[in-house]
């Protein structure tokens, strides 16, 4: 039994079933990220949490007692909205120790706990002020200290930075990270941005359409994902989808597929024999394991160079993101800033193999 | 050049127009004036300035004995006290009417946006209503239930009358100025161990200002403006004054005192002028609430 637990939770509105049998353990000082597109069901989940939507069926509990039916107030968490939710006629001191107040928590305490809040997220200066007066850094700020003067035992965090400037947004991930590992606090954190999802978490749940699709750590979301919607909605640019025949040479497969040109080439797979010859696939590549031959990695222990066509580079100062294609689709490969590609001239891409994954066309299900 | 003739003709013609335009608003302006300022002139000269046929002159003898004698002498019922009594009368009446429709009301509109509950659109549409229903229709009935209530011919009576025909305005008011309100808000309150009550007082009637001062003008307007509940309800001991000053200008005894009626009709209007003056602000403010920005 983990610290917070989910099993079997679903929630339906009517016959509408918005979520399916949600089955997840988080331990204790875990950062869970809830990512998916929009109605894939991570709010409602994290409302289930919250104790905000009840839950039609199956069980919540936090620290082994079960939690439906609880009160929002009795489950010990705190959450941070969208939208901050800061209260509007009250000054930021105020904000803070609203909820310490409405435990019953004596003055004396409460001044100390918003002192010492204030003094973690660097907000002193901004107690007396009212939310209005803020800019949304400083919201964001205040919203966070409002859910660590409490001390919950569960930090619930719903799409806290998607109100933020780009620039922001990068700054605040970092100071949420840092906090995690300063307080070393169970947080489940809800978003539809991937590079958060990556960036913060020590697991990942990635939803879909109501399912969680994968639960996994970052890496083994990145590397390993477990169908055709995870390898797609994580990464950026997305992993490129490569149409392939499955065929058996002895005790080695072979993807055959084409190049720009419509010539067949062939890429050696890692994969067991059993079943294979024949078969249609989708052939997943990362970008950075699609590079120029200068640039792939070292330790791959198989790497296939095949030259073809570049239809468009994009320099990216660090990289250079060319677009070739291969089985008539669009393909992008990550190359070194200074790699030598211009478009309509032929270049050798470097398949790392290592790295490349199947997937069932049909199903979209992993096949190796 | 043409581009610069033009531009050049479009300031003038624009010029023209909004002199033109201010000359029409001062002129309309001054036609919703004159009505106040010849009650205004009326009340403040002799009576036989008026009877010699001199309405609309200023007065050539400045006085404010019919204003003395409109608040405290002129003949209304029996005795002759005057219209303070009856000016008392409507403001014991308006204001603890004013103050639950609006406690109500905004009670009301918190439950039915933060609270939903199955058919609650249903029971917001019968308060609606209460807006709508002329008020003839009601007169019977009410009559009997303040019969029943012990409260006939009283301010008490007037009171609840008042209350609860202001329920469905002041409700529609406070429904759509917190559908407008972040629903984040309340459930961050309840993540914070804040109950019902809690987050209405210190979280939602703290930010609803504009709206109570719509509330409130809109239902002090009403109330202390009403003629047929007043007149319907109260006996001699609790009537307002909308109905005193009927009673003082119909007085079929005695000479009529035009300058007196003059001064006694000022007397009823101040209140809901000062209001608007006050709080009118906001009235604009409040009724734009959720048109223009969220």
């Amino acid at each position: 039994m983990g610290f917070l637990d989910i099993r079997n939770a679903t929630k339906a509105y009517g016959s509408v079933q918005v979520l399916h049998e949600v089955d997840i353990t988080v331990e204790e000082g875990e950062f869970l990220v809830l990512v998916g597109p929009s109605g894939c069901g991570k709010s409602t989940l994290l409302n289930m949490i919250a104790g905000l939507e009840d839950i039609t069926s199956g069980e919540i509990s936090i620290k082994g007692q079960p939690m439906n039916g609880v009160h929002p107030s009795k489950r010990n968490i705190a959450m941070v909205f969208q939208s901050y939710a800061l209260y509007p006629n009250m000054t930021v001191g105020q904000n803070i120790t609203f909820g310490l107040e409405m435990h019953g928590v004596p003055k004396t305490k409460r001044d100390q706990a918003m002192a010492d809040v204030a003094k973690l997220l660097q907000i002193e200066p901004l107690l007396a002020r009212k939310p209005g007066q803020l800019s949304g850094g400083q919201r964001q700020r205040v919203a966070m200290g409002r859910a660590l003067v409490r001390n919950p035992d569960v930090f619930l965090f719903d799409e806290p930075l998607s109100n933020l400037d780009a620039k922001l947004r990068v700054d605040m991930r970092t100071e949420i990270k840092k906090l995690h590992q300063k307080l070393g606090t169970t947080i489940v954190y809800v978003t539809h941005d991937q590079i958060e999802a990556m960036t913060l978490s020590t697991r990942i749940a990635v939803m879909n359409g109501g399912y969680v699709q994968q639960l996994g750590t970052p890496k083994e979301i990145y590397d390993n994902p477990a169908n055709l919607f995870v390898a797609t909605f994580m990464g950026s640019p997305s992993m490129n989808l490569i149409d392939v025949t499955l065929r058996v040479e002895g005790n080695s497969v072979f993807a055959d597929t084409t190049d720009a040109k419509g010539a067949r080439i062939s890429l050696p797979i890692n994969a067991s024999v059993n079943g294979l010859d024949g078969k249609n696939a989708i052939l997943g590549l990362r970008p950075e394991a699609l590079t120029d031959v200068d640039g792939s990695d070292a330790r791959a222990t198989q790497i296939a160079h095949v030259p073809n066509e570049v239809t468009v580079t994009e320099p990216a100062g660090s990289d250079t993101f060319v677009t070739t294609s291969f089985g008539g689709k669009d393909c992008v490969a990550r190359m070194r800033a200074d790699a030598d590609a211009k478009p309509g001239e032929r270049v050798t891409f470097a398949f790392n193999m290592d790295k490349a994954v199947l997937f069932d066309p049909e199903t979209e299900a992993r096949i190796a | 050049m043409m581009a610069i003739a033009s531009t050049d003709t479009a300031i003038r013609s624009g010029r023209v127009t909004r002199t033109f335009l201010y000359l029409v608003l001062l002129l309309f302006a001054l036609f919703y004036l004159l009505p106040f300022a010849i009650m205004v002139m009326n009340s403040m000269k002799p009576l036989d300035e008026i009877t010699g046929g001199n309405m609309m002159a200023f007065p050539t003898d400045w006085t404010l004995e019919p204003w003395r004698k409109a608040w405290s002498e002129a003949q209304v019922g029996v005795d002759a006290t005057g219209l303070r009594p009856y000016f008392y009368n409507s403001l014991i009446m308006a204001i603890p009417a004013v103050m639950l429709s609006t406690f109500f009301g905004a009670l009301n509109g918190y439950v039915l946006t933060k609270w939903q509950f199955r058919g609650h659109n249903i029971v917001f549409g019968l308060l609606l209503f209460s807006c709508f229903i002329p008020f003839q229709i009601v007169l019977i009935p009410m009559a009997r239930m303040l019969g029943i209530f012990g409260l006939a011919g009283s301010t008490g009576g007037l009171i609840l009358v008042h209350f609860v025909y202001g329920i469905g305005f002041t409700t529609l008011y406070f429904r759509n100025y917190y559908a407008a309100f972040p629903t984040e808000l309340i459930r961050a309150a309840q993540i914070d161990g804040a109950g019902f009550f809690r987050i209405f007082w210190r979280i939602l009637l703290p930010s609803s200002g504009p709206i109570i001062a719509v509330s409130f003008i809109w239902q002090f307007t009403n109330i202390w403006n009403d003629f047929l509940f007043g007149a319907s309800f109260a006996d001699f001991s609790s009537q307002p004054m909308t109905v005193a000053l009927n009673n003082l200008v119909q007085s079929s005894t005695g000479v009529k005192e035009y300058n007196v009626h003059f001064a006694g009709a000022i007397y009823a209007a101040i209140p809901t002028l000062l209001v608007y003056i006050v709080a009118g602000r906001y009235f604009v403010r409040g009724l734009m609430a959720g048109s223009v920005k969220g």
